[in-house]
């Protein structure tokens, strides 16, 4: 629900919003007004108004007052306002291969290397990326960034987002999973040795004490807590998966892909996304029932794929979200051409069938969810980052085009007047 | 929660059979979960119902075909129940529960799922199986097409089971390979002497086991030198597999068997019909393939060569016949027809030089089930074993038959008119693509009342019975219900 009263513009910064690694810009407070505004739920928002100040979002609602004396951007009729994309899965801006084998502990960020081809992001209207390490195995954790070419700290939004493991039919992948895990389990038996041979030890040592004088209690005393030895850096990240604090992002390529990774996971609870990169006779669609029973957030190219063996389209990026996923979206190459005919392409799935709504979370909300970023970016409400697109018509309909994009609050694209 | 529902459920089904049990006379067919059900044919219906069944106890019901036991008998219009991916019942009366999937199978033939005793890239994958197959694989779908069910992919006994990683392997090792042959008379010699040194540690083992009895002390005679495969086909645990085709070869193993007391598995056996008694009293099983050819050689004044009545010789001489194809996997280029697709048509040759139709059917499926040594699990439909099913909209052996539906472990794997293989070619009637008469009807519904209202009297009908005569010579098995029939008339 909106205020209806006033929109004052000094303190009114929500004390909630948890402070983000990276402080949005200070600026002062400005209004965009516009006729159509995407709020990145798939829902819209008619005449709103929206008061950015310090590279947030303040306030915003639908036809609210404006206070004399705040610039105001007025958008016109046709131009529509959305989320800044979130892209999840780019190395667009890094660069060498990686390993097949098993190194989870690999951060992305360490290979950042900021330059200006990041603004070929900002340029199509993605304000948030996110990175991953190359490799065909574990081959390490992703960073998530906003692309403008700074310091790699300005840059840094927040580190080891999701790990990547890449799955297929292979004895090799299932092992470097499941080993993974078993190596957790190996330390967790160590520690729990440890702990026993400390107490062991401890007892005895207390025997003694008691046998001898009390002279020495308080002293010994200090050594008595137990330290955990620290597991191997490579055994972490599976810790960190079963305690929630990381999710893993499977890339699958066949249906057989997902069964085996189902075969190896099953035991462990943890949280976990899909990558499918979908190539024209992809077989995935056996198993989107049970993906969508899952409800995982499945990371996707806006692609019309063949049914095996025949000319017949399928929308799998549609039938996943109708079964139940939470549909990601993807540039369809790791481009700037990629990027430059995204919305567009989303657009022809929204003609093949892909809901409308689902489409706009798919590019903005889910994205940014599945990054740990759902409190800062991904729609557009109060206290979010004021990372917004200026459109010339609807997002999804060819000819439309990008005029203007902020970045926390900032004109980083295009200019319009206040 | 959970168990105590099932339990309920489990003893209200009691109940209910009590009742049927009452009415003797109702057959299954007439219970309403047998009229009631339809399989279903939407992709999304048949997930959902999967998915159920996971959590449910796994009933399938084949309701009114012709069941081949695969062990010689034919119970017409019977039904099939399977349940937890076992046979329950065969036979009639059979009660269907209620939470059964039900298919009707009314004119159309349930065999035993059949078994290839050799195949290569039915699974997808490389290595292991259990970590790399493919259970989506084209192929693994085709074989099932073909009616396959189990086959054996390297040395592994595997179920094709569809969509499932589980419950794949039947048995590890399909078989124990010996060499036997005049090519390399070193070996023979070898083998001999393998199978006369285990003989002799088998006489000094049994006589020691006698021994120990009343003297403890005494030690096991030494296994050295011993070869640990001939030892185990002495004691019958294993049958050895020689691959033999020479009519000289095939006497020679024959003589081998008959002298150390073991049953051979003699794969090609081409001229196994020139020695087919020597055989047959070695109690080998022999694995032919009848479309092979090898041509008679003129300097031997015996019979030798190929011949099309060889598996029918074999088997009047009391050798099990099992039939493979030339090509042990699926190839969809070359000359069409020698391939694991057409392992039916394989065993239909057979048929044609002279062996029953009975045993043509049993070596691609009892046969050769007992020839892997899984003869306990598969092969037949007999109540307690593996609900390997495949229903066929004629006789196996035909060349004109399609599978229908290719059960594995009491699920439905393989559905004719959900695969694009061949749905298009003869489509069941009650398919999306069969020849719709619906449509046509409706149109002219929708032309009648014109007609009505105008009042246009002899053209208009004329033309209604012109639709109609369509209509009719396309679909003449099936009337319709309310269509234009009525109207015609």
């Amino acid at each position: 629900m909106i205020l209806p009263s006033l929109l004052a513009f000094a303190p009114l910064l929500s004390p909630s919003v948890e402070p983000a690694r990276l402080v949005p810009s200070e600026s002062g407070p400005f209004v965009i007004k516009a006729r159509r505004v995407e709020i990145g739920n798939g829902e819209v928002m008619e005449h709103a108004v929206m008061l950015i100040q310090d590279g947030r979002i303040v306030t915003m609602g639908q036809d609210l007052p404006i206070e004399r004396g705040l610039p105001v951007v007025e958008l016109g009729e046709d131009q529509v306002v959305m989320p800044g994309i979130v892209d999840p899965y780019s190395r667009y801006g890094m660069s060498g291969g990686g390993f097949n084998d098993s190194r989870p502990n690999i951060m992305a960020s360490e290979e950042l290397y900021p330059s200006t081809r990041y603004d070929a992001f900002l340029e199509n209207g993605i304000t948030t990326v996110a990175q991953y390490p190359a490799g065909t195995g574990i081959p390490g954790q992703a960073v998530a960034i906003r692309p403008l070419y700074g310091s790699k700290d300005s840059m840094v939004l927040s580190d080891g987002v999701y790990l990547k493991v890449v799955m297929s039919n292979s004895a090799g992948n299932k092992r470097n999973l499941r080993q993974g895990f078993d190596k957790a389990d190996e330390h967790l038996k160590k520690v729990e040795e440890e702990r026993e041979k400390f107490e062991k030890k401890n007892s005895k040592s207390k025997k003694k004490k008691k046998d001898d004088d009390d002279k020495k209690k308080s002293s010994s005393k200090k050594k008595e807590k137990f330290v955990a030895p620290t597991p191997d850096p490579k055994v972490q990240p599976f810790f960190d998966l079963r305690e929630g604090e990381l999710s893993a992002l499977f890339s699958i390529g066949s249906a057989a892909a997902y069964e085996h990774l189902i075969d190896a996971i099953d035991d462990e609870e943890f949280e976990w996304g899909l990558r499918i990169p979908l190539r024209r006779d992809i077989d995935v669609f056996h198993v989107k029932d049970k993906v969508g029973e899952r409800g995982v957030y499945t990371v996707m190219e806006p692609l019309l794929t063949l049914q095996p063996g025949t000319m017949r389209q399928r929308n799998l990026p549609a039938e996943f979200e109708r079964a139940g996923a939470k549909l990601v979206l993807l540039p369809r190459s790791d481009r700037p051409s990629g990027f430059e005919s995204f919305l567009v392409d989303v657009g022809v799935m929204i003609g093949a069938g892909l809901d409308r709504a689902a489409a706009v979370r798919g590019v903005t909300q889910h994205p940014a969810d599945m990054l740990g970023l759902g409190d800062e970016v991904g729609t557009l409400e109060e206290g979010k980052r004021a990372n917004l697109l200026v459109l010339s018509g609807d997002p999804f309909q060819p000819g439309t085009k990008i005029e203007a994009v902020l970045l926390d609050g900032e004109f980083v694209i295009g200019d319009i007047d206040q | 929660m959970k168990a105590f529902n099932l339990s309920i459920a489990g003893r209200t089904r009691a109940g209910l059979a009590f009742l049927l049990i009452a009415f003797v006379g109702a057959p299954a067919l007439g219970s309403p979960a047998a009229l009631g059900a339809v399989t279903p044919f939407d992709d999304d219906d048949a997930t959902e119902e999967s998915t159920d069944d996971e959590e449910e106890e796994q009933w399938l019901a084949l309701v009114g075909g012709d069941v081949h036991l695969g062990t010689g008998g034919v119970l017409r219009g019977a039904t099939v129940l399977t349940h937890e991916g076992k046979i329950a019942e065969v036979g009639y009366d059979v009660f269907v529960p209620e939470e059964a999937e039900v298919v009707d199978v009314a004119g159309m033939r349930v065999y035993p799922g059949l078994i290839a005793v050799g195949s290569f890239g039915l699974f997808g994958g490389s290595g292991n199986l259990r970590d790399s197959v493919d259970p989506y694989s084209r192929n693994m779908t085709l074989a099932l097409a073909a009616g396959i069910t189990t086959a054996v992919n390297g040395n592994t006994v595997a179920k094709l089971k569809r969509g499932h990683l589980e419950g794949l392997v039947l048995k590890d090792s399909a078989f124990e390979n010996f060499s036997f042959s005049n090519r390399n008379p070193q070996g023979q010699l070898k083998v001999v002497s393998d199978f006369e040194k285990a003989a002799e540690y088998l006489r000094q083992y049994r006589a020691w086991e006698q021994a120990v009895k009343r003297d403890k002390e005494l030690k096991a005679p030494s296994k050295k030198g011993i070869d640990d495969r001939t030892v185990r086909v002495l004691t019958g645990e294993i049958r050895p597999r020689f691959s033999a085709n020479d009519r000289t070869d095939l006497a020679e193993i024959a003589a081998l068997a008959r002298r150390f007391g073991f049953r051979p598995i003699l794969e090609g056996a081409t001229e196994g019909w020139t020695v087919a008694d020597e055989l047959g009293r070695a109690g080998a099983t022999a694995i032919v393939t009848p479309r092979r050819r090898s041509s008679a050689s003129e300097r031997q004044t015996s019979d030798n060569g190929s011949s099309i009545e060889n598996a029918a010789k074999l088997h009047a001489h009391g050798v099990p016949v099992v039939v493979v194809p030339a090509s042990r996997g699926i190839v969809l280029g070359g000359i069409v027809g020698q391939d694991l697709l057409h392992l039916p048509i394989e065993a239909g040759f057979a048929i044609r030089g002279g062996l029953p139709e009975q045993a043509a059917l049993e070596s691609i499926t009892i046969e050769a089930a007992r020839v892997l040594g899984v003869g306990h699990r598969i092969g037949s439909i007999e109540v307690g074993k593996d609900a390997d099913l495949i229903v066929t909209d004629g006789d196996l052996l035909h060349y004109q038959t399609f599978v229908q539906w290719a059960i594995v472990d009491g699920e439905i794997v393989y559905d004719k008119q959900e695969e694009m293989f061949f749905a298009h070619i003869r489509p069941r009637p009650d398919s999306a693509l069969a020849p719709e008469e619906k449509v046509d009807a409706g149109e002219e519904d929708a032309a009648d009342p014109q007609s009505d209202e105008g009042d246009a009297g002899d053209e208009g009908d004329s033309g209604d019975e012109e639709a109609g005569d369509g209509d009719g010579s396309g679909d003449e098995p099936e009337p319709e219900p309310d269509g234009g029939d009525g109207d015609g008339l």
